[in-house]
């Protein structure tokens, strides 16, 4: 049952990973996307973290993944046809993609097939978690809510809501007349 | 209960098919979210080998690239739109100067 559940949706993570990289619709992409890491949730559930599943649903699909579509629709970019990969980049780029999955593949089959799980009980939950993050990590902790706090500072600047950046229009010739 | 490798080869699929979005696509918002995949293949790797050695370190850690995940989306989107905005289009190999 377990392994049905495993094998279920780890095809349906690597599927809708694929449309993300194959679809020309960005919309399409960002919404297959959202799918694979619902299925991504269900990995963590099945390698006991409910907490990183409940995270990985509230943050990834939904936060981050609807900020990204929020970007997309604001640039209309739906419509906007994407120039083709020139062959040869794009024959060089599966070629060694691929030479790097097989590779991959191969080497953790080689070192890193474990005997068995050890035994005990095992369960990453909200109360394992937090006890232990805020016993040894407490300082990265508030670390990132600093980097938080800049983040949020340089996207506003970046995207000019604050410096008025985003004219695009040069300034008019007649001195003294505003342009907005 | 899965053996962990299944799990391993799972994130290296992933991994590798970010690499190849990252390598084929030019729509720069494309690119992102394959960035945003491979992150998400790493952090399944990390909850593989928690659950393997029975360590809260690794779960910890995820927390933690979640959060740098976000602010990265929030910055590099902000990029992404002031690239729209001074260029009319985000096909990365259009954003090949370092001024403009």
């Amino acid at each position: 049952m377990e392994y049905a559940i495993f094998f279920v949706f780890a095809a349906i993570a690597v599927v809708f990973a694929l449309l993300v990289v194959l679809h020309r619709n960005p919309v399409v992409g960002a919404l297959s996307l959202v799918a694979s890491f619902f299925a991504l949730a269900v990995m963590y559930v099945l390698l006991e973290a409910p907490f990183l599943a409940a995270l990985q649903i509230i943050v990834y699909a939904g936060a981050i993944m609807v900020l990204f579509l929020f970007v997309i629709m604001l640039l209309n970019l739906q419509h906007m046809a994407e120039p083709a990969t020139r062959p040869v980049q794009q024959f060089l780029s599966y070629t060694s993609s691929a030479a790097f999955a097989i590779g991959l593949i191969y080497y953790l089959l080689k070192y890193a097939v474990f005997e068995a799980l050890p035994s005990g009980f095992f369960a990453a939950d909200a109360r394992t978690v937090g006890i232990r993050m805020f016993e040894a990590y407490v300082f990265p902790f508030e670390m990132v809510s600093i980097l938080l706090l800049a983040a949020i500072v340089g996207a506003l600047t970046l995207s000019g809501r604050m410096t008025g950046s985003r004219e695009k229009v040069p300034a008019p010739e007649q001195p003294g007349v505003e342009a907005r | 209960m899965i053996p962990t490798h299944y799990f391993l080869i799972l994130s290296a699929i992933l991994f590798t098919i970010g690499v190849m979005g990252v390598l084929t696509r030019k729509n720069g918002i494309t690119i992102f979210m394959c960035i945003e995949l491979m992150v998400n293949a790493v952090n399944l790797t990390f909850l593989a080998y928690a659950r393997q050695f029975h360590d809260v370190h690794g779960v910890i850690f995820v927390f933690f690239i979640m959060a740098i995940a976000a602010a990265e989306a929030a910055v590099g989107l902000a990029i992404f739109i002031s690239l729209f905005h001074h260029r009319d289009t985000i096909d990365v190999d259009e954003a090949n100067l370092m001024h403009w």
